[in-house]
């Protein structure tokens, strides 16, 4: 080890301490609190199964959340994703397009969901909305970076043709970022399903909402429950996803033979 | 109109209707000071197997992309068809719908089918509302149908490109050239990664579609001895300079640039380049 790395695992060290003293990040208070979880865990334990059907209809909720604002996301990502591409458009398009992505990037779900409750009341539709927002800012980047770095020669020669944009956009673009983009709403997805989850904590719907007021009110044995919904349906998609995903992605990006009809 | 044009810069002499491509002291450059290409002065005939031959690195590829207006020359005149070769000259653009290129690397869209593929070089001639549903008309299925028998993939059609063999995707980039109904072929070292055999079934494809459909093919070779069996002509470049240009005429091989080089000099001089 050079003095040079002693310096710098001194100083990673040292900030450490200090920032943990300014957030009052103390060992002992974790320590001493150990016994409130087991209070916590010991009520959640006494589950009650009345709750289920109802936890069960707020994760469908959930579920229905999460998917129109995946599908509804993905439909107003793409197009701007193509327009954000720097390989298919001038400085004059693509710049002002990052720009609004990255502004729309900045907010969390979370924030998203306030704002829309300020703006259509709290419900679902607010989370909704939020997780439309998210989608596009986050779907948008992931796609035009995969658009950015797609072989060039197929668009040189395609292009050579003398097609135009759309054509090379729709014959080339498409098909050739096409595995990575079914990859990509698999994860935003599963991902909304859990952010969706917790949108109920600003009122915008969705599971989230029973959970937080239960625990309101120390009801932790029917929090419990919705919770265990919660991750029952986030391992359920989690396997379904990785099933679609052996199926049609990992082929295609590595050129295993695929049985033929 | 055109050629009023070309008459009024006095380069009216480049006209010539047996003549397809035609360059007069051509220089090209990726930056101020190197130049890939020096002084090239070129002219093809029209319906002929033209090969460029030439070391890595010596300016054939760029040869060629200024064939299809990909590079545009720093210095000098080129003509194809009696038209300058730019992306902006409308002109052109229509002509490009005309002059198949199949680059080192095939440029092929792997995740989609073969057929799919070869179709990519009818877009041009589908209309605004079939090009966006991808609806391609009936007849030019049956004519992908026939290049695909053509150039030997029958049966292939739905595979996905990346499950094909080096030979096959050649055929594929082949026919999708074929597709575009070209009167220019233009093929940057399609054989240079195979095997003899597969090579030459590849060359031997080329010429068919060649003298069958009239066109004019330019092939740029790594190997001399393949260019001089298939082309009526071949262009020695090294360096970015044209240093021979030759022909096979009976068992001697013809000098057509200065004339006064035997068989033996000219293979000598090449094998020494190479």
């Amino acid at each position: 080890m050079t003095p040079k790395n002693n310096i710098l695992i001194g100083i990673i060290i040292a900030l450490l301490v200090v920032a943990s003293y300014n957030v009052d990040a103390n060992p002992i208070d974790f320590v001493e609190g150990l016994p409130n979880l087991v209070v916590v865990l010991d009520e959640m334990v006494q589950v009650e199964p009345k709750y289920i059907p109802t936890a069960i209809w707020a994760m469908f909720e959930t579920i229905q959340m999460a998917f129109i604002g995946t599908v509804v996301g993905i439909a107003i990502a793409l197009p701007l994703s193509m327009l954000a591409a720097r390989n298919l458009n001038s400085k004059f398009v693509y710049a002002p397009i990052r720009a609004f992505l990255a502004a729309i990037r900045t907010f969390p779900s979370i924030l998203w969901a306030l704002l829309f409750v300020i703006m259509v009341g709290s419900g679902a539709f607010a989370g909704v909305l939020a997780i439309i927002m998210y989608t596009i800012g986050f779907i948008a980047k992931l796609q035009y970076e995969v658009i950015e770095t797609i072989d060039s020669d197929p668009m040189d020669a395609v292009g050579s043709i003398g097609v135009s944009k759309v054509q090379l956009i729709t014959y080339v673009v498409i098909p050739e970022s096409a595995s990575h983009l079914l990859s990509q709403m698999l994860y935003m997805f599963d991902y909304n399903i859990r952010q969706t989850s917790i949108l109920g904590l600003v009122g915008a719907g969705g599971i989230g909402f029973y959970i937080i007021n239960y625990i309101k009110f120390f009801e932790y044995g029917k929090a419990a429950i919705f919770m265990i919904v919660v991750l029952v349906t986030v391992l359920i998609i989690d396997w379904i996803s990785v099933k679609i995903r052996d199926k049609y992605i990992i082929k295609s990006q590595h050129g295993m033979e695929v049985k033929t009809k | 109109m055109n050629q009023i044009q070309m008459s009024q810069n006095s380069s009216f002499s480049l006209i010539s209707t047996k003549k397809i491509i035609q360059m007069s002291d051509v220089w090209t450059s990726y930056d101020s000071k190197n130049f890939a290409l020096e002084g090239i002065n070129l002219s093809i005939d029209r319906g002929t197997n033209y090969s460029i031959v030439g070391p890595s690195g010596s300016g054939k590829s760029t040869l060629l992309k200024l064939m299809n207006g990909m590079m545009i020359p720093s210095k000098g005149i080129i003509k194809i068809d009696y038209v300058t070769p730019q992306m902006n000259n409308k002109k052109f653009k229509k002509m490009m719908h005309t002059i198949g290129y199949i680059p080192q690397s095939l440029g092929l869209v792997k995740n989609i089918s073969v057929i799919e593929n070869i179709l990519l070089g009818s877009l041009p001639r589908l209309t605004k509302v079939q090009s966006l549903f991808k609806k391609f008309p009936e007849n030019e299925i049956t004519e992908a149908k026939r290049i695909i028998k053509l150039v030997g993939l029958s049966g292939k059609e739905e595979r996905k490109v990346y499950m094909l063999s080096g030979g096959e995707k050649r055929r594929v980039a082949i026919a999708r050239a074929l597709m575009q109904k070209p009167t220019i072929l233009l093929a940057d070292e399609i054989v240079s990664e195979l095997d003899n055999v597969t090579a030459r079934e590849i060359m031997e494809l080329i010429t068919d579609a060649q003298k069958t459909m009239n066109l004019t093919a330019i092939m740029v070779h790594h190997d001399m001895q393949l260019a001089l069996e298939y082309a009526n002509r071949v262009a020695v470049i090294k360096e970015g300079k044209k240093i021979l240009e030759i022909g096979v005429e009976g068992d001697n091989i013809v000098d057509f640039q200065t004339g006064d080089m035997t068989t033996q000099e000219i293979m000598e001089m090449y094998s020494d380049d190479a």
